[in-house]
């Protein structure tokens, strides 16, 4: 089943003095359960592709289906909520609210999404325990290490069962050892739960790992490799 | 947990936010202190007028006010007290007889006007009674003692019944208030020496004192050497209902002391008996009945009530009889929600300010909070619950602060000595008693959470704006 598709989507960005065409006319379709990597040099477009399919963003030109939505046509706070609810989103730089707990930052969507306190503990130590810090519960972000944030991250990200994962270099600021242990819980859950992880990445150990490397450059497509 | 999130976000910045929320406290307090010092202050006078001056309801012969003759006069008087009296909400009720007249003692002759009471009665009505300078005689004791009289500190000294002097037991009292000696050898100089009135008295005084020395205790001196000649004579002029001049000769026996100098200097309070025989008036009569409710609040319904049941008669409450003071009482409010709310505009500076560093600095966590799907609608919320949390923070701790330093100072009063003058000719007392209702702190309260609203609209419109792509990619 598909869960993304892109067609010839562009994303030109007008400065003052000269057009950025920092994605060009990408076509790429995703399946349940994949394990992509994106990779290419310092601003080959790897940010501006993975936002547009999170919604953040709109393509100036083509279309992106995600489960078949085309979200070019709802609304901006209709985005939102379809974010919410299908799309985990993992960032280089945790991005974790820094006054609250570990638990507090994974619960927090749920508690915009109103679930009943019992189910959202029951998910929220499931996640912890999924992603090895189920003995943090209590810290706050400035109380862990980078890997540890991240991983708590990842585990905020899939608070809502959300289809597939979009991370951008979640590793690029980890060493080897937390890379590699975040690298695991990542592919853990895609084997055990199915969910579908697309994410951006500089670092060879990381591509490694994938499923299926997309290689840009200059904002195009140059590879599409899929091994087993 | 959007409320949570907003409270602890409040501590982010501990300094800033405790800034802010001390800017808050002290304005608050200072605008609720300085509330309830006017709220006292007006209540403490509307409580002289119902309790000294007016009473709650008057009623006289319709052209009695406006004439001011002594023959708009009312007739019947004990059949239409009794029938008063039986009203429903009456406490207690009594009948003045009114004349304007001359004050005069060998040296000196004022205008006042001359009251013609029933003591017994009186003391149902007014507490005027309770306001006696002690020392000065016991008026309400004595009444069949026709010739004495109960007048105003004010008017007594005018007529130079108050006199001033010193001697050594004055001196000894003023050095246990532990006035330097050097002013008490000064004082000293003119003892024996009788002052017929306060202006040679503080002259001799600045002859012997600096001005800063007068200014901080030339009053309490004056206070010490004040004497009063116990009983002195003096005669009220006046002319008759048969237009003949007539007099008598009164005591004074008792000096009330009110914070109203205008009151004080011209009402003198005689019994009825022998001003209604001065002006050769028949028995069973007088120019006013005045009535006093059980409780203050039904004044408007009696009014209408007693309009109704003597229309041929001039019925009117003591918000019409002072309309300056009922609409000081009944503007209070209002007045004071102004004055805080001109406070509160002050203080959102400083909040939308705050709140605008707050969205400057997290623009990249609004962004992620935006990418993680939460909506416009809350990240609103969320910015206006920390805006509020930061007004009302201050507001609470500025209105507990005030609250305890009125609780404090309403049981001492506070004394505005310097401005007394000024103060006691608006009627107004120099001692004011803060004091402010609890529903004035709710009105507070809700104008601190609105304060919080409001400053919080501009930067959290600021933060909707935010594209959260671009706010991402910040640093
Ligand atoms: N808001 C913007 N306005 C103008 N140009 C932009 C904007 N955002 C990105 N770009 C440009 O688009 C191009 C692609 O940027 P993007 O961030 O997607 O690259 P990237 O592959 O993620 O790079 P990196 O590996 O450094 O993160 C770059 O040339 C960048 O300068
Ligand atoms: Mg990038």
């Amino acid at each position: 089943m598909k869960v993304l598709e892109l067609f010839n989507v562009h994303k030109v960005y007008n400065t003052t003095h000269v057009e950025v065409h920092a994605v060009n006319d990408v076509c790429l379709e995703f399946e349940e359960g994949e394990f992509a990597a994106i990779v290419g040099p310092s601003g080959s477009g790897k940010t501006t592709l993975l936002n547009m399919i999170g919604g953040l963003d709109m393509p100036t030109e083509g279309r992106i289906l995600v489960n078949s939505t085309d979200l070019s046509t709802l609304k901006s706070s209709a985005i939102i909520d379809f974010r919410m609810r299908n799309i985990g989103f993992v960032f280089q730089s945790y991005n974790l609210i820094p006054v609250l707990t570990a638990k507090e930052n994974i619960e927090f969507i749920m508690n915009l999404q109103k679930w009943p306190r019992k189910k959202r503990d029951k998910r929220t130590m499931e996640l912890l325990k999924a992603v090895g810090l189920e003995d943090r519960v209590d810290s706050r972000p400035a109380q862990l290490s980078g890997g540890q944030q991240q991983r708590v991250a990842v585990a905020r990200a899939l608070a809502s069962k959300p289809r597939f994962v979009l991370a951008d270099e979640p590793t690029a600021n980890l060493d080897t050892k937390s890379t590699e242990n975040l690298l695991d819980i990542m592919e853990k859950l895609n084997r055990e739960e199915n969910i579908t992880f697309i994410f951006s990445t500089h670092d060879a150990r990381v591509v490694k790992k994938a499923r299926r490397v997309i290689t840009l450059e200059d904002g195009k497509v140059v590879s599409d490799e899929i091994r087993e | 947990m959007i409320t949570k999130t907003a409270w602890k976000n409040v501590w982010r910045n501990k300094i800033r936010s405790l800034v802010v929320i001390a800017s808050v406290t002290v304005g608050i307090f200072a605008g609720v202190f300085a509330v309830g010092v006017m709220n006292g202050a007006v209540d403490q006078r509307v409580d002289e007028v119902l309790d000294n001056e007016v009473s709650h309801i008057q009623i006289t012969h319709p052209d009695f006010r406006s004439n001011n003759d002594l023959a708009c006069n009312l007739e019947n008087v004990s059949t239409l007290k009794e029938r008063i009296s039986g009203l429903e909400k009456v406490e207690a009720v009594c009948d003045r007889l009114f004349v304007v007249g001359m004050a005069n003692t060998a040296r000196k002759s004022v205008g006042v006007n001359i009251i013609g009471i029933n003591p017994e009665e009186e003391k149902e009505i007014f507490g005027l009674y309770k306001e006696l300078e002690p020392g000065t005689g016991d008026y309400f004791a004595d009444p069949d003692r026709e010739e004495l009289s109960y007048i105003g500190f004010d008017l007594a000294k005018t007529l130079n019944i108050i006199r001033y002097q010193v001697n050594d037991e004055i001196i000894e009292e003023l050095r246990s208030e532990e006035l330097p000696e050097d002013i008490l050898a000064g004082i000293s100089e003119f003892t024996g020496e009788r002052f017929d009135n306060e202006r040679s008295f503080k002259k001799a005084m600045r002859s012997v004192l600096t001005a800063k020395q007068e200014s901080e205790y030339g009053r309490l001196i004056l206070e010490k050497a004040q004497t009063f000649r116990e009983r002195a004579k003096f005669t009220l002029t006046f002319v008759n209902s048969n237009n003949h001049q007539t007099g008598g000769v009164f005591r004074v026996g008792g000096i009330y002391n009110i914070p109203n100098s205008m009151f004080e200097s011209n009402q003198v309070f005689i019994q009825d008996r022998i001003l209604r025989r001065l002006i050769e008036f028949p028995e069973n009569t007088a120019h006013q009945i005045v009535i006093r409710l059980t409780d203050v609040d039904d004044t408007r319904t009696m009014t209408k009530k007693l309009r109704s049941d003597f229309p041929e008669l001039e019925v009117l409450n003591w918000k019409q009889i002072q309309p300056d003071m009922a609409m000081m009482s009944d503007f209070a409010g209002v007045m004071y929600g102004f004055f805080m709310v001109i406070i509160l505009a002050a203080l959102a500076f400083g909040i939308v300010n705050t709140m605008l560093m707050v969205v400057l600095e997290r623009t990249k966590e609004l962004g992620m909070l935006t990418a993680i799907g939460m909506n416009k609608k809350k990240v609103f919320r969320m910015i206006m619950t920390e805006s509020v949390f930061l007004s009302l923070t201050g507001g609470v701790a500025g209105m507990v602060v005030s609250w305890i330093i009125i609780k404090v100072t309403s049981a001492r009063g506070i004394n505005f000595g310097s401005m007394q003058e000024g103060l006691e000719a608006m009627g107004f007392s120099s001692y004011i008693y803060p004091d402010i209702g609890i529903d004035f702190f709710m009105i507070v309260t809700i104008l601190i959470i609105i304060t919080g609203i409001l400053s919080s609209v501009y930067p959290a419109l600021k933060a909707l704006k935010l594209d959260p792509a671009e706010a991402l990619r910040t640093e």
